[in-house]
């Protein structure tokens, strides 16, 4: 294995060590809250880049699942479910949601995907809204806990991040690629686009019901409909973008990228985050499609041509 | 009037064009003729500006056109028929004429040309408010070249006329641009169909595979034994 | 019975044309350009502020803060295509589409953020000094202020219904819409064609604005939502013609007034929502256009 690759495995395994010990070390609720602000981006993020950056088709009603899952988990939880099963039941619910959708919806090429699903996500936003515009509160409320929630958050982060490497990586990515390149001549070869987009997105969905469920076991009391709002699709999808939809890191780096300005910048300025993140987002997309990861890349790339150029003046009598 | 030096051109990695190298005089009615593919077609999109040579100089009346935009060109003077006309479907015979005189000078002309063309093609005056897109295709080609002459060009070159035309209509298009020649408009006229081509045209050059690979009158080329033997056979 | 019957018809129609006009600006600039620019509701409810503040300000009749508010956005609309979206002119149609699309979706957080932090996120509206005013006929209300979007609506539907088929530039834009290379073979600038179509769709999106908030409110976050109204419009009456907007925006309209008489009012985005969908699936495009590859 290269050099670069064991150094890479074991940043991951440090940040995971630190990220599990955290709540042993740190008694503040605020670090936690934040922590699990950032997973939760991640998460969606990344679920988001799955069909959205592998495939190139932009789904803008990623919300929909995000929502569903919150909802169901909510519920059924509410109704006195053990909480493991709500959490399922959020996932297989955002499951059902895709396939149902996505049928239809990949009946659409091109830019109609993208506005299909922004209109089928408001349907479910604006439905869900009317017939529970109430708020939802915990009945659990008196033994709430921050820390296994937030271990929850975490799991569910790295389980994700897993699972869309792998799936990348798998035959099933291979065919995806090539869907993704040119669907019409990976179709004369064999392989079948919906199938592929279809799993793609019951994956991306999966991924973002699960977020849902765990939305619903953090928050103490919100509005049902909540999860549905559009926003939760766009914040993730820029994330993505920024931080690179071509890899696995890309929509890491993007969240926590999100969520130090936002913080850097309310401390400063107020609230301009969104506009500069609008800003980068529009950079990326004009100049910079592989976000902050091409960008890293290719910081390196000539420094290590610096530091190489530097080497050759530093030993002239080396021979070429 | 036109000249082109050395002109090299690309799509995208593709050379289509090798150290091309022509000249069109004053008045004359001259023939680009080859095979397909050839890169006919490119030579008149590098002339209007729809394509930027890689290298090599074309000149228009003395002055470099140097890679200026298309629509620039045409107030130049020097007007085009592309291929298979390309008429706005969606306007009217009379809104495709007016189009045809949009830059300046021309539209300060609108009338006086209207009139001229609408001698040189009768028809379209009788079709004057139809939807271009019901025109037949012999129709189409009239309004598509009397479209380009409302711009009052110098130079005016026709891609093809008689693509996909009748025999007859093919007889009269060539007439007609014969007749337009003769009024006074230089004209550069790309065809397939060789032998009316050299019959009218006074010079031509044949065009291979983005290389000029013989000039000469009309007359000459048509004696030419490649040309016999490639073509007319 | 019959008389909610026609009111729900006649404020259909009413708000249909408000839809119309709403849409006009992104159907023309998509039309000739093949930008998708998603920002289009946040330049309406620019519009929207903009005569807000003038007559707040100034005292104005709404209607004749019009004319400022067309500059206003006409110079912002200017500003938006020379930073932005000149930039995506040489790209092929597909990416072309689909890059304008998230650009403008950019655009659309900056400038609703832009709005947050300038004005607040209270709605606002403008009470016309007549909003009470109202005539009635067979039963059926006639608000004036309703009236007055109305007429408004049809006189720029029908202003650039002129401008494009009588005047020059008009003429080389719809030429420019069919075959731009064409186009350019007349002399036609396309860059300056492109320019003046997308700075007129960001004016007709400000005069949308202007009626939106007489009519309604205007808030920041409004842009998302009169995006897709305009998209559905579009996509309900097709591209490339004034006929087929308005009459997308009243059959927007009208199913949203049905809805809200047979169903509940709560659901009247949700029916032009599934209309939409529906007519992607079956009939990408619309009631007029013509089967495009």
């Amino acid at each position: 294995m290269s050099k670069s690759k064991i150094a890479g495995i074991a940043l991951l395994v440090l940040a995971v060590a630190v990220l599990a010990g955290l709540p042993l070390v740190i008694k503040k609720d605020s670090t936690l809250n934040l922590l699990v602000i950032v997973l939760l981006y991640i998460i969606l993020a990344s679920s988001w880049n799955i069909l959205g950056g592998y495939t190139g088709q932009s789904n803008l009603g990623h919300a929909a699942f995000f929502g569903i899952g919150s909802l169901v988990t909510r519920q059924l939880w509410i109704a006195g479910l053990p909480f493991a099963l709500c959490f399922a039941a959020g996932g297989v619910s955002a499951i059902g949601l895709a396939l149902l959708i996505g049928v239809p919806a990949f009946k659409l090429r091109g830019v109609y995907f993208a506005i299909g699903t922004l209109a089928l996500a408001q349907i479910l936003n604006v439905t869900v809204g009317n017939i529970l515009p109430e708020m939802s509160y915990n009945p659990a409320i008196a033994d709430y806990q921050l820390v296994p929630r937030y271990y929850l958050f975490l799991a569910l982060t790295l389980i994700t991040i897993g699972a869309g490497y792998v799936f990348v990586h798998s035959r099933f990515g291979l065919g995806l690629k090539a869907v993704k390149e040119q669907e019409d001549a990976a179709e004369s070869l064999g392989v079948s686009a919906l199938k592929h987009k279809l799993l793609a997105l019951v994956f991306s969905a999966f991924f973002a019901g699960l977020a849902g469920g765990a939305f619903a076991y953090y928050h103490v009391s919100y509005y049902l409909n909540m999860p549905f709002s559009p926003l939760w699709t766009f914040d993730p999808m820029m994330m993505a973008y920024i931080g690179g939809t071509g890899s696995v890191i890309g929509p890491i780096v993007g969240s926590v990228f999100f969520v130090i300005i936002k913080e850097l910048l309310v401390l400063n300025v107020g609230e301009y985050h969104l506009v500069i993140f609008g800003t980068l987002f529009i950079l990326v997309v004009l100049f910079l499609p592989g976000g902050l990861v091409e960008a890293w890349q290719k910081i390196r790339r000539a420094l290590s041509h610096w530091t190489r150029t530097q080497h050759r003046d530093m030993a002239p009598t080396e021979t070429r | 009037m036109l000249n082109l030096q050395g002109v090299d051109a690309f799509y995208q990695d593709i050379q289509a064009l090798w150290g091309l190298s022509m000249e069109i005089r004053e008045g004359e009615l001259v023939a680009l003729i080859g095979p397909n593919g050839a890169g006919k077609t490119t030579t008149l999109r590098a002339i209007s500006g729809l394509l930027k040579p890689a290298s090599g100089s074309i000149q228009f009346l003395g002055a470099d056109l140097g890679g200026q935009p298309a629509h620039k060109i045409v107030a130049l003077g020097i007007s085009q028929v592309p291929e298979s006309g390309r008429i706005f479907t969606g306007m009217s015979v009379l809104e495709n004429l007016e189009l045809g005189a949009f830059v300046a000078d021309a539209r300060k002309a609108k009338d006086s040309s209207l009139k001229w063309v609408y001698e040189i093609f009768p028809r379209l005056e009788e079709r004057e408010g139809q939807l271009a897109g019901t025109l037949s295709g012999g129709e189409r080609q009239m309004l598509a070249i009397g479209r380009a002459l409302m711009a009052k060009p110098r130079l005016l070159m026709l891609d093809e006329p008689s693509f996909g035309l009748a025999p007859l209509l093919v007889d009269q298009t060539f007439e007609l641009i014969t007749k337009i020649n003769r009024e006074g408009v230089t004209v550069l006229l790309v065809e397939q169909n060789i032998r009316a081509a050299l019959e009218l045209a006074s010079r031509a050059y044949l065009l291979e595979n983005g290389r000029i690979v013989g000039q000469g009158t009309g007359k000459d080329l048509l004696t030419y034994e490649s040309v016999r033997s490639a073509y007319l056979a | 019975m019959l008389e909610s019957v026609l009111q729900t018809l006649i404020f259909g129609i009413l708000v249909g044309a408000l839809y119309a006009l709403a849409a006009l600006g992104l159907s023309l600039v998509f039309g000739v350009t093949k930008f998708l620019n998603v920002a289009h509701g946040d330049l309406l409810m620019f519009g929207g502020y903009a005569s807000f503040w003038v007559f707040s300000l100034l005292g104005l009749d709404p209607f004749l803060t019009i004319p400022t508010t067309l500059v206003a956005l006409v110079l912002i609309g200017a500003i938006i295509y020379r930073v932005l979206f000149i930039r995506m002119v040489k790209l092929t149609e597909e990416t072309k589409i689909k890059n304008t699309l998230l650009v403008g979706f950019g655009l659309s957080v900056i400038l609703q953020n832009l709005a947050l932090r300038f004005w607040t996120a209270d709605d606002r509206g403008i009470t016309a000094s007549y909003s009470g005013v109202a005539f009635t006929l067979l039963g059926v209300r006639f608000p004036l202020v309703r009236l007055a979007s109305l007429l408004t609506a049809l006189v720029f539907l029908l202003a650039l219904h002129l401008f494009l088929r009588r005047t020059y530039t008009g003429k080389a834009i719809r030429a420019t819409v069919q075959d731009w290379e064409a186009a350019t073979l007349m002399g036609i600038d396309i860059h300056r064609v492109y320019f003046l179509a997308f700075v007129l769709g960001a004016a007709l999106a400000g005069v949308a604005g202007t009626l939106v908030a007489v009519n309604y409110s205007i808030e920041p976050s409004m842009g998302l939502n009169w995006t897709l109204k305009a998209l559905i419009v579009m996509v309900l009456g097709g591209l490339g013609s004034i006929t087929g907007t308005l009459v997308g925006g009243l059959a927007l309209g009208l199913t949203e007034s049905a809805t809200s008489l047979l169903l509940s009012n709560n659901y009247r985005e949700v029916a032009g929502l599934v209309l939409f969908i529906l007519i992607l699936i079956f009939r990408p495009q619309g009631l007029f256009g013509t089967k495009e590859a």
